[in-house]
């Protein structure tokens, strides 16, 4: 067994309970707490696939920017307890029978994958070299500059928009 | 006469004991790489030394003494004696207050003994992990500085950095982002609405400042096209080399070496603003905000606080080594590197050339720290509104602008092919980036000593010789309570 094999179901495992932790605990700041640990293991299994940048970048932006504004407005709204939780409603069977839908498709998916699924790759340098910013970089900046352009000009059409939003207010 | 000779025995004393503790790095550094390697074929063994040394030992214990040195530092600038009352009960020593140094066995002593406190309504397991979420980020944030240069030590390559990976500076984005979930959690789990409002103070003024952070560094990404501080061609090295090169005088070599603070003074200017919001401390500290909400950590006391506490003078540490290892030069001296390097003393023994680099490396970290003490001391805090505008309205815009200008010098500047020369030698060709850089150091210049219009009387107003004894105690302003009682 090698420490690669270890390490894969250390950070599976806990990937696994504390995005559990998200949906079962009732406290929305433990429940957002346990959102930024499950990044954290999830960014273990990214190095773990040669794609360290991609981990760095899921800790900066997931745990490090988005989820600190998620705690900070759910501080801000000092939200308590929400008891209704354990209600039924219309919207939480749709989410359930959708969650079911999706793992049923993921499973069915996952099965006709075919078995040596490594061939990507000739060489261990290869492998090494496939993850590093360098690499990510040439790929976004020569390969995808298009798409890559086209989303950073959404995220400021959507930064405008919120201005616009809020303007009467403010 | 006697006193300047006391002082300078005792600097003499420091710089030595950090030589001796440099050393004692990279012989331990390269026994574990050599002994991992031979025993069980694993690379990196000197991260682990280095690990054990730099972080445990130089960080921390500079980071213990900043504690004694903010409050003797403050005490100086407020013509008080500071802290000097705890003494050492031994024959000779009692009529010693030694600077103060048993204040810090006292202060340790104070905190592990306390009643830990734990309020009735806190959520226990929150509150138990905030401090730890306050101080492991700070702390870790160091394993990409190199505290010297890459050398070979019993016949292994030995690098002085904890890490050096190739993502480099986004390592520091990444885990300095974190910093802010021990503070905001402090505050929220500690059930205490002055408490809360510290902690959401605190998460708002990270996120803003954040921004700002990243931006500043982005024209040092552009000037030495790499994200690495440790390593071959990672920024600490490429700044030993040379914009203009002087003559040389018997082999000794001189010139303008090519510091990020000649090349990038904006971003200089950026990084320290933003990274000193994140630290939280004065002038930008109303997540504390002791004269109205007391803080975050309002709730805790013994060890809890004493985490919070040291954590705040570990980010010291570590911004200035940040700050050094990507403005200051690394571990090199301004002149005369090369001449140092073809010594045959530290060619037959490379280890001492690394004991003194490394040395030098800690000797700028310390004075870098200090310049923070003194920042921190002598600027009023910024209302909470002036914080956003600075973060937002300034040094947002500002940051920005350095990116393009930066990368349009350098468009321009760098020859054709430059992707495919080495980056040591694209050094030259970033001196018009330096002139540039110099413009802007004049323009700070200028304008800082041209006088406002309406300045003499404000002059007159807010100088006046009676000013000075108002403020002088300062009773109740200090991150460290205990430093007010002296």
């Amino acid at each position: 067994m090698s420490a690669e094999f270890v390490l894969f179901w250390v950070f599976a495992i806990a990937t696994a309970m504390s995005a559990l932790g998200v949906i079962v605990t009732k406290n929305p700041i433990a429940s957002a707490m346990s959102l930024v640990a499950t990044f954290f293991f999830l960014a273990g299994i990214y190095v773990l696939l040669w794609a360290h940048t991609v981990a760095v970048l899921q800790v900066m932006v997931y745990a490090g920017a988005i989820m600190v504004l998620f705690l900070f407005v759910i501080m801000l709204l000092s939200l308590g307890e929400d008891t209704s939780m354990t209600k039924f409603s219309p919207t939480r069977i749709i989410g359930g029978v959708a969650t079911a839908g999706l793992l049923a498709a993921l499973v069915l998916a996952f099965r006709k994958l075919p078995e040596a699924s490594t061939g990507w790759a000739a060489s261990v340098d290869q492998l090494k070299a496939f993850g590093t910013l360098s690499q990510l970089g040439d790929v976004l900046y020569k390969q995808w500059l298009f798409p890559f352009e086209a989303v950073s000009l959404l995220l400021l059409v959507a930064i405008v928009g919120a201005v616009v939003v809020a303007k009467p207010r403010i | 006469m006697q006193r300047i000779g006391v002082v300078g025995f005792i600097c003499g004393l420091i710089v030595s004991a950090i030589f001796g503790a440099m050393a004692a790095a990279y012989g331990l550094a390269g026994f574990l790489e050599k002994t991992l390697v031979e025993k069980l074929g694993i690379q990196g063994g000197a991260g682990i030394g280095n690990m054990l040394i730099l972080m445990l030992v130089f960080v921390m214990v500079i980071a213990t003494l900043l504690t004694l040195a903010e409050r003797k530092w403050s005490a100086l600038m407020q013509d008080r004696i500071g802290p000097n009352r705890a003494r050492i009960n031994l024959p000779g020593l009692r009529d010693q207050s030694l600077a103060g140094l048993p204040h810090i066995a006292t202060d340790v002593i104070k905190m592990l003994t306390k009643e830990d406190f734990q309020p009735k309504a806190a959520n226990k397991f929150l509150f138990n992990l905030a401090p730890m979420l306050a101080f492991a980020p700070a702390f870790a944030l160091f394993a990409i500085v190199p505290a010297g240069p890459t050398l070979p030590v019993l016949g292994y390559q030995v690098q002085m950095s904890v890490a050096n990976p190739d993502f480099g500076l986004l390592y520091i984005f990444a885990i300095a982002s974190l910093a802010v979930y021990g503070t905001s959690l402090a505050g929220w789990a500690s059930n205490n609405k002055f408490a809360l409002l510290g902690g959401v103070r605190a998460s708002s003024q990270m996120i803003s400042y954040e921004v700002a952070l990243g931006l500043s560094l982005v024209g040092m990404m552009l000037a030495f096209s790499t994200v690495q501080l440790a390593g071959p061609t990672g920024m600490s090295e490429l700044q030993g080399g040379y914009l203009w090169r002087f003559t040389e005088v018997g082999g000794f070599d001189v010139g303008i070496p090519a510091w990020g603070f000649l090349l990038q003074p904006l971003g200089f200017v950026l990084f320290f603003a933003a990274s000193f919001a994140e630290t939280k401390r004065a002038p930008f500290d109303v997540p504390e905000g002791e004269s109205e909400i007391i803080g975050y950590f309002v709730e805790y006391s013994g060890m809890k606080f004493g985490l919070f506490m040291i954590a705040e003078f570990v980010e010291v540490v570590v911004l200035a080594g940040v700050i050094v290892a990507i403005f200051f030069g690394g571990y090199y001296l301004p002149f005369g590197n090369e001449w140092l390097k073809a010594q045959t003393v530290f060619v037959e023994q490379p280890w001492l050339l690394g004991a003194v680099f490394g040395t030098v490396f800690w000797v700028k970290v310390v004075l870098l720290c200090y310049v923070q003490l003194a920042i921190r001391w002598t600027f009023p805090r910024f209302r909470y509104d002036q914080i956003q505008t600075l973060g937002w309205k300034i040094l947002l815009p500002v940051g920005l602008l350095n990116v393009f200008v930066t990368g349009a010098v350098i468009l321009w500047a760098l020859p054709e092919g430059a992707a495919t020369l080495p980056a040591a030698a694209l050094i030259p060709f970033l001196q018009p980036l330096a002139i540039v850089g110099l413009v802007e150091i004049a323009v700070v210049v200028a304008l800082t000593l041209t006088p406002r219009e309406g300045a003499e009387s404000a002059h007159a107003d807010g100088h006046g010789h009676g000013h000075t004894d108002t403020h002088a105690p300062a009773p109740s302003h200090g991150a460290t309570p205990v430093a007010s009682s002296h």
